[in-house]
């Protein structure tokens, strides 16, 4: 009888473990509206930013573009880590804001259905959590980091702006800020594993980092001390801003080391705080 | 081997202190009934041993191994509070993307295989938000089995059921323990729906375990009475009350006595009295009355 009762435990491997995970992960990302609604939305900001920004006015007169060439709507035609106007701001680089709603909408139903706890009971590795939810949402990121440069370039084209620009910079841009996209997408599981039992903070600190209003007063004060600003690339927003028309691989390399750099980081630190926090 | 054997285990939220010293054993293939009032430190404990919760001391093992232990935590299924279970979804999808995150193989087959043992293999292409309070239960619970846990943790799973939803949870948590392999950890405030299935009981009051015993125990420790009407409760009352040291009328509108005798003896005594007995009958008391008895005595 007692020989009947014996009971084996195997410990599932890291591999079954975290594909288990990014399976359901990704399976939840393709079932939840919101992300083909920030798909739709990354698509038609810029191509709304370069419309609006040809109307004429009130008075009839039409306004200065914003922009002189279709791929500044993808990216800026330099380093500009202290905007001036929202020509400078109204990039790719807005996809981080879209997805750091996104990150908090997906972990706040986690919290919110119960979900983690079904998760955590079975899943004793807490690192597991934080590694799905930062790629499945780099994923969503990137995705929409795609449809923004799909939105950006019809909507210049159909405006008339110049198609004229470095191919090769572009490419590396674009890739350089899809990358970075696992940095922020850490970021942002982080901030949301942090203020898990807080939505409304949860999406408001993803909204103020994602716009990088921090590191834009760091750097309108590193300017002004005339320190050069490339120091800046060691943060989530220097680096996405670095990768502009004018990148090289250089720039790329920086994206990848700054942005998986940060990742790793933002993983450790979730991870230690869900291991010494509360389910609730 | 024991499925849960605490000892000395306390936690603490700040300056509250939820749990204190709790010591609890959960014989394997048990269906360990855990009560206590709302605060007692119930949820707290089920959290801590489904590691939802980090322990301020003791130790919590499983299987003889500790609460930590990855193997043994993939062997742990838990209802607490909701499923985690996404509305849009149909029960089978909800099922299967759990089967997913624990990459269950042939997942289809084991998924109707659980649905089956709930009763809900007929609801299983329900969206979950269509399915009544106690089919989200069993879906609970169905959630909760899949990949084969040696360990289930429920948390008021009898919550909001009907008297169909009882029994078919009943048969449930009943059906699950029959390999001997399984153990159930249950708490419920419905006492005599849980005294039908539990096998073993534990009380906590306070933090702290007060009581633990088999369904035999409390079985042997509920005393009998007997329980009568008659004609003139009011003046039987005050007669019975001279000669036995415990009469009680109970909600029913019985009166009771506790102290050792037999219906032959009160008959006789009242009708000595002129008074006609009714209706006369020897029951025990129940969980429920034990358990309010027991909170009585330790106030």
């Amino acid at each position: 009888m007692e020989a009947k009762k014996e009971l084996k435990f195997e410990s599932p491997s890291f591999g079954r473990r975290l594909g288990g995970m990014l399976g359901v992960d990704f399976y939840r990302l393709f079932h939840t509206p919101m992300f083909y609604i920030l798909l739709a939305i990354a698509a038609i900001i810029p191509a709304m930013v370069s419309a609006m920004t040809m109307m004429p006015d009130a008075n009839g007169n039409t306004m200065e573009p914003l922009y002189s060439n279709v791929w500044q709507i993808i990216a800026a035609s330099k380093p500009l880590y202290v905007i001036e106007g929202i020509a400078d701001y109204a990039n790719m680089n807005m996809v981080f804001i879209f997805g750091g709603i996104m990150v908090s909408i997906f972990i706040g139903h986690d919290y919110k259905s119960g979900y983690v706890k079904q998760l955590f009971t079975t899943h004793a590795k807490k690192q597991d959590y934080m590694m799905s939810k930062s790629i499945v949402c780099a994923f969503a990121m990137a995705c929409m980091c795609i449809t923004y440069l799909i939105g950006g370039t019809v909507g210049g084209m159909l405006v008339g702006y110049s198609m004229e620009v470095n191919v090769v910079s572009l490419i590396l841009a674009i890739i350089g800020k899809m990358v970075m996209s696992l940095g922020w997408a850490s970021l942002y599981t982080f901030l949301n594993i942090i203020f898990r039992r807080y939505f409304g903070i949860s999406i408001a600190s993803s909204f103020f980092f994602g716009t990088g209003i921090l590191i834009i007063g760091v750097a309108a004060i590193v300017e002004n001390l005339s320190i050069p600003t490339a120091f800046l690339n060691i943060f989530l927003y220097g680096s996405s801003v670095n990768a502009c028309l004018v990148s090289n691989i250089g720039t790329l390399l920086i994206c990848i080391v700054i942005s998986v750099a940060w990742a790793i980081f933002y993983n450790v630190l979730g991870t230690r705080i869900l291991s010494k926090s509360d389910v609730y | 081997m024991n499925a849960v054997e605490i000892s000395n285990l306390s936690k603490n939220f700040g300056a509250k202190q939820a749990v204190c010293g709790l010591n609890m054993t959960v014989p394997m293939g048990a269906i360990y009934g855990f009560i206590g009032e709302n605060g007692s430190g119930k949820s707290t404990t089920e959290k801590m041993i489904c590691g939802l919760i980090p322990t301020s001391g003791g130790s919590i093992k499983l299987y003889g191994k500790d609460y930590t232990d990855e193997a043994v935590r993939a062997k742990v299924g838990v209802l607490i509070e909701a499923p985690g279970c996404f509305p849009g979804l149909s029960v089978f999808d909800n099922m299967m993307l759990q089967a997913a995150n624990l990459r269950i193989p042939d997942a289809e087959k084991e998924v109707v295989k659980v649905l089956k043992m709930v009763r809900m293999e007929g609801a299983a292409g329900n969206k979950y938000k269509n399915c009544s309070l106690g089919m989200k239960q069993r879906v609970g619970i169905a959630m909760a089995l899949l990949g084969n846990p040696t360990l289930l943790v429920l948390d008021e799973p009898l919550n909001g059921l009907d008297a169909d939803g009882m029994r078919i949870m009943r048969e449930v948590l009943t059906d699950i323990i029959k390999d001997g392999k399984r153990s159930i950890v249950v708490s419920s405030h419905l006492l005599g729906e849980l005294q039908k299935v539990a096998t073993h009981y534990g009380i906590i009051r306070h933090g702290k375990m007060i009581c633990e015993m088999t369904a035999d125990e409390l079985d042997a420790s509920c005393r009998t009475y007997v329980a009568l009407q008659t004609k003139e409760m009011n003046r039987s009352r005050m007669l019975l009350g001279c000669k036995y040291s415990r009469v009680e009328e109970d909600e029913a509108g019985y009166l009771r006595v506790y102290d050792l005798t037999t219906p032959e003896e009160i008959v006789s005594y009242l009708y000595e009295n002129g008074i006609c007995v009714t209706e006369i009958k020897t029951d025990k008391i129940g969980l429920e009355e034990y358990y309010i008895d027991l909170m009585k005595g330790g106030k």
